[in-house]
C-alpha cells in the first residue's frame, strides 16, 4: 500500500505531508497510526501540509485533533494549496480598491471591503468605513474607520484631514482640541496606528516610509 | 403641465413656510398660476402667514380621504386674482394620516392645472418629510448661516439625492445678517455653499419686517421696497429661468457681494 503520510524532520520541527488523492477516511486512519508511533517522543511542533486536498473547517479540526492525540505533538501551522472560490473572492475584495465619487453627507455611511477612495468631501457626521486603507481626495470632516476587518496596518489619508473621529482596526481617536497630534495645517496628512497603540497623524509624504507595502507600483525607472 | 417644488430644510425654524409663502406669492405676481400645499399636518402655519386661516373649510386629509374634491379644499387668495391657491394641512390629525403614494397622485393632478405646485415640508426626516417629497420634481433646501442648520441641510441633501425622481436640490440661505458674516461670527455664503456643494438659488436678508408682515398675514414680497422681499423676488425669477445676479442687499456689504459674485462667475 502506498504511503499516505510522509513525516519529514526540519529545524523547526516535523512536517507532515498528507497525500491529497486518497480517501479522507483512509488518510485519517493512517495519520492516527503514524502519530501513535511510540518512536515519536519529545515535544515537537508540527506543520501539516494538506497539498491539493480541500478540507472543510471541521475536517481541519479533526486532523489537528488526530495529530494532537499524541500529547508530544502540537500543530503550529496548516498549509493548503487550495482555497474555496468564496475565500478567494474575499481575498480579492480585500485587496481591491473601491471608488466613491461624491460627497458623503451627514448620516451617510460608505463602506468598502478593501481600500476606499473618496473623490469628494466627507462632511461632519458622514462616515467612511473600509477593510483596507481610506484615501479622501477632498476634505475629511466626518468619521473614518480603516482596517475594519482587523488590519492594523491600514491608514487614513486625506487632502484635508480634519476628521471628528478616526478609527484604525479597533483603536478610536476622538479629534479634540487637547490632542497633541493635531497640526495647525490639516492639509495633505495621513493617520496610522503606531506601535504604541495610539493613532498618529503625520504628513502624507511620510507614508511611503511608514507603510512601504501600500505602494504596489512596479514599473518605471 | 406645471412642476412641483418641495421646500425643505431638516431643521425647524429656518424659514421653510415663510419661503414657501413668499415664493408662491412672488410667482403669482409674475403671472404664474400657483398652488401651495401645506404638508405640516397637525402644526399648520402656511395659512396663517398667507392670512387665509379664516377661509379654510376642507383640508389636505379631507381631500385624500375622499371627503371632498380637491377644488373644494383649495383656498383662493383674493389679492392675486386667480393666481394663488392654498391647500391647507389638517390640524386635527397627524402626519401618519397621509402616505407618499396619495401625495404623489394628488400632486400629479394639481400639476395639470397649475404652473407651480409648491410643497411646504415639515421639519424632520420622518413621515411628514417622506410625504412632502413624494410628488416633487425639484427640491429647494432652506438653511440659515448657523452650523446646526447647515448640518441638517447636509443630511436632507443626502436624503434628497437618493430620491430618483427629484432633480439635484438647490439652496436658499435665509436670514442672512451681513454684519455678523462680515465679522466672521456667522458662516459666510461661500463657506456654506462649498460645504454643501449644491447650487445656490438665492440668499435672503434677515429683516424684522418679515415677522411683522407674516403676523399681518401679508407675505413680505408684497412690499417691493423691502430687501428680504427682493431676495424672494429674485429667487422666483431664477425659478422661471431668468439669470438674475445675486443681489442688491450686499451693496452695504461689499465683502459678501464679491464672494457671491465669485461663485456665480465660475
Amino acid at each position: 500500500m502506498k504511503n499516505l503520510v510522509y513525516i519529514k524532520g526540519t529545524k523547526q520541527g516535523l512536517v507532515l505531508q498528507l497525500d491529497d488523492q486518497c480517501a479522507y477516511a483512509d488518510l485519517l486512519a493512517e495519520l492516527q497510526a503514524k502519530v501513535s508511533d511510540p518512536a515519536l517522543d519529545g515535544s515537537v511542533e508540527v506543520q501539516v501540509n494538506l497539498g491539493y486536498r480541500f478540507c472543510t473547517e471541521a475536517q481541519q479540526k479533526e486532523i489537528v485533533a488526530t495529530v494532537q492525540s499524541n500529547e508530544h505533538l502540537r500543530v503550529a501551522k496548516m498549509r493548503s494549496e487550495v482555497i474555496t472560490v468564496e475565500e478567494s473572492n474575499r481575498r480579492i475584495q480585500e485587496r481591491q480598491s473601491e471608488t466613491y465619487v461624491g460627497i458623503v453627507r451627514s448620516g451617510q455611511i460608505v463602506k468598502a471591503q478593501g481600500d476606499l477612495v473618496v473623490v469628494g468631501d466627507v462632511n461632519p457626521n458622514g462616515k467612511v468605513v473600509a477593510g483596507g486603507n481610506i484615501y479622501v481626495l477632498g476634505r475629511l470632516k466626518g468619521q473614518a474607520h480603516a482596517g475594519s476587518n482587523g488590519n492594523r496596518e491600514a491608514v487614513i489619508a486625506a487632502s484635508w484631514l480634519e476628521a471628528t473621529h478616526l478609527m484604525i482596526h479597533d483603536t478610536l481617536e476622538i479629534m479634540t482640541d487637547e490632542l497633541t497630534v493635531l497640526s495647525e495645517q490639516p492639509e495633505m496628512e495621513c493617520a496610522y496606528l503606531h506601535n504604541n497603540g495610539h493613532i498618529i497623524i503625520d504628513r502624507l509624504q511620510e507614508l511611503r516610509y511608514l507603510r512601504p507595502e501600500i505602494s504596489t507600483f512596479k514599473g518605471g525607472s | 403641465m406645471g412642476e412641483a417644488i418641495v421646500v425643505t430644510s431638516g431643521k425647524g425654524g429656518v424659514g421653510k413656510t415663510t419661503t414657501t409663502a413668499n415664493l408662491g406669492t412672488a410667482l403669482a405676481l409674475q403671472g404664474k398660476k400657483v398652488c401651495l400645499i401645506d404638508t405640516d399636518i397637525g402644526l399648520r402655519n402656511l395659512d396663517v402667514i398667507l392670512g387665509l386661516e379664516n377661509r379654510i373649510i376642507y383640508d389636505l386629509v379631507d381631500v385624500l380621504d375622499g371627503r371632498c374634491k380637491v377644488h373644494q379644499a383649495l383656498v383662493k387668495d383674493k389679492r392675486f386674482e386667480d393666481m394663488l391657491y392654498l391647500l391647507p394641512a389638517a390640524q386635527t390629525t397627524d402626519k401618519n394620516a397621509v402616505n407618499p403614494d396619495q401625495m404623489r397622485e394628488l400632486v400629479m393632478g394639481l400639476k395639470e392645472e397649475y404652473d407651480f405646485v409648491i410643497i411646504d415640508c415639515p421639519a424632520g426626516i420622518e413621515q411628514g418629510y417622506k410625504n412632502a417629497v413624494a410628488g416633487a420634481d425639484r427640491a429647494i433646501v432652506v438653511t440659515t448661516p448657523e452650523i446646526s442648520a447647515v448640518r441638517d441641510a447636509d443630511r436632507i441633501i443626502g436624503l434628497l439625492e437618493l430620491e430618483e425622481n427629484i432633480e439635484p436640490p438647490k439652496l436658499i440661505i435665509n436670514r442672512i445678517r451681513p454684519h455678523l458674516m462680515k465679522a466672521g461670527e456667522a458662516l459666510d455664503v461661500n463657506e456654506i455653499t462649498t460645504h454643501l456643494s449644491i447650487d445656490l438659488l438665492g440668499i435672503v436678508a434677515d429683516d424684522e419686517s418679515v415677522i411683522s408682515s407674516s403676523n399681518r398675514g401679508e407675505p413680505i414680497v408684497m412690499d417691493p421696497t423691502n430687501r428680504a422681499a427682493l431676495g424672494y423676488r429674485n429667487i422666483a425669477r431664477r425659478l422661471l429661468g431668468e439669470s438674475v445676479p445675486l443681489m442688491t442687499m450686499e451693496k452695504q456689504n461689499q465683502g459678501v457681494f464679491s464672494k457671491i459674485k465669485a461663485i456665480f462667475s465660475k
